[in-house]
């Protein structure tokens, strides 16, 4: 799990960590700013929207999520340069990232339900001020609950328990 | 001056909340300061990529309606913030880092009124009608000043060299970033299109 090339990186350039948190900070502001606004269309706080419309941000909530996952992977794989903690010891005994990465599964979940149901479909069809199917708006409170879960857990990990 | 917000440090709640063990203390504050930031950047951003004209199909004047809730995130932020100063106070308000950042909160949200007053000024125009070009100028100074905050958030922890370092990497990170992902919204929309 510990990458080398990854710990170079990090050992050689003081401000690689920085850098990866940060844009890590900018993918997180994209895929809640994206995904909030369509879940709190679909929970009927902004019926002005024609889902179809919101539904076009999705590619940038997309591009969000991947640097969050490419900038958590750079974490993960380059800790032991970060403090001197293997990766498998933090994963196995950080309690609030493992409830990070459960509810982040959650909200894969969710999201493939939705389409799977074919509430999906169905929302796209919404005009500007029609209410969303009652089974729609579970997804999308759903939603906004995990990802609002996966922040509080984010910012609880440094405070997890893990002992090299 | 020192002795003051020395005061301020060891006062009674600020210890309580920077020492408990309990998750509620100082990592809750931090969490609430991220929510906040999440829904005051992120759907600040929303309207802007509008205004800019990046996502043209979503209509303009109900955007305004996502202004309650940026009101909200700004509290939020403001008040954790505040907070979260008082618990290292000596250390912050001696940190550059810190005044760039507030500085760039103020730019932000000064843009973000402009932004808006400018992008829906006239409420007899079609949702579809592209923004002004000064609500555009605004809707950059608010994106890159939201960066800069974003940024120096961040960097408020590491040494000052560390700090000018990554500025430098992240501000041509974010440009490749930038220029990939609209390539890559735009691949995606021109493959939902032809679909």
């Amino acid at each position: 799990m510990r990458w080398p090339s990854v710990e170079q990186i990090i050992y050689k350039y003081l401000w690689a960590w920085g850098v990866g948190q940060s844009l890590h900070f900018v993918g997180m502001v994209l895929l809640i700013g994206t995904v909030g606004i369509l879940d709190l269309r679909l929970l009927g706080m902004a019926k002005q929207f024609p889902v179809a419309a919101l539904k076009k941000l999705i590619p940038w909530g997309v591009f969000g999520f991947l640097l969050c996952l490419a900038t958590g992977l750079f974490f993960v794989t380059g800790i032991w340069a970060n403090i001197n903690v293997h990766p498998y010891v933090v994963l196995q005994s950080d309690v609030f990232l493992q409830l990070k990465f459960v509810f982040i599964l959650l909200a894969g979940v969710n999201l493939l339900l939705f389409y799977a149901t074919g509430m999906s479909r169905a929302v796209d069809r919404l005009a500007a001020g029609e209410d969303a199917p009652p089974l729609a708006k579970v997804f999308a409170g759903a939603s906004l609950f995990f990802w609002i879960a996966v922040m509080y857990f984010a910012r609880l990990i440094p405070s997890g328990k893990f002992q090299p | 001056m020192q002795d003051f917000l020395e005061s301020i440090e060891n006062s009674g709640w600020a210890s309580y909340i920077r020492e408990t063990p309990s998750v509620l203390g100082y990592s809750t504050i931090l969490a609430l300061h991220t929510f906040g930031m999440a829904f005051l950047v992120g759907l600040s951003g929303v309207i802007a990529l509008r205004v800019l004209g990046i996502v043209p199909e979503l209509p303009l004047k109900p955007l305004k309606n996502l202004m309650p809730m940026i009101i909200i995130g700004f509290w939020v932020n403001a008040v954790t913030g505040v907070i979260l100063t008082c618990l290292a106070a000596r250390s912050m308000l001696s940190n550059w880092d810190f005044y760039v950042k507030l500085t760039a909160i103020a730019v932000a949200i000064t843009s973000l009124q402009k932004m808006r007053g400018y992008a829906f000024r006239v409420a007899s125009a079609p949702d579809d009608a592209p923004a002004s070009a000064e609500a555009k100028r605004w809707a950059k100074a608010m994106l890159f000043s939201w960066f800069v905050a974003v940024l120096g958030g961040r960097l408020t922890a590491y040494a000052t060299n560390i700090r000018i370092q990554s500025a430098a990497a992240v501000g041509v990170a974010a440009i490749l970033l930038l220029l990939l992902a609209r390539y890559l919204v735009r691949y995606a929309h021109r493959s939902v299109t032809v679909r």
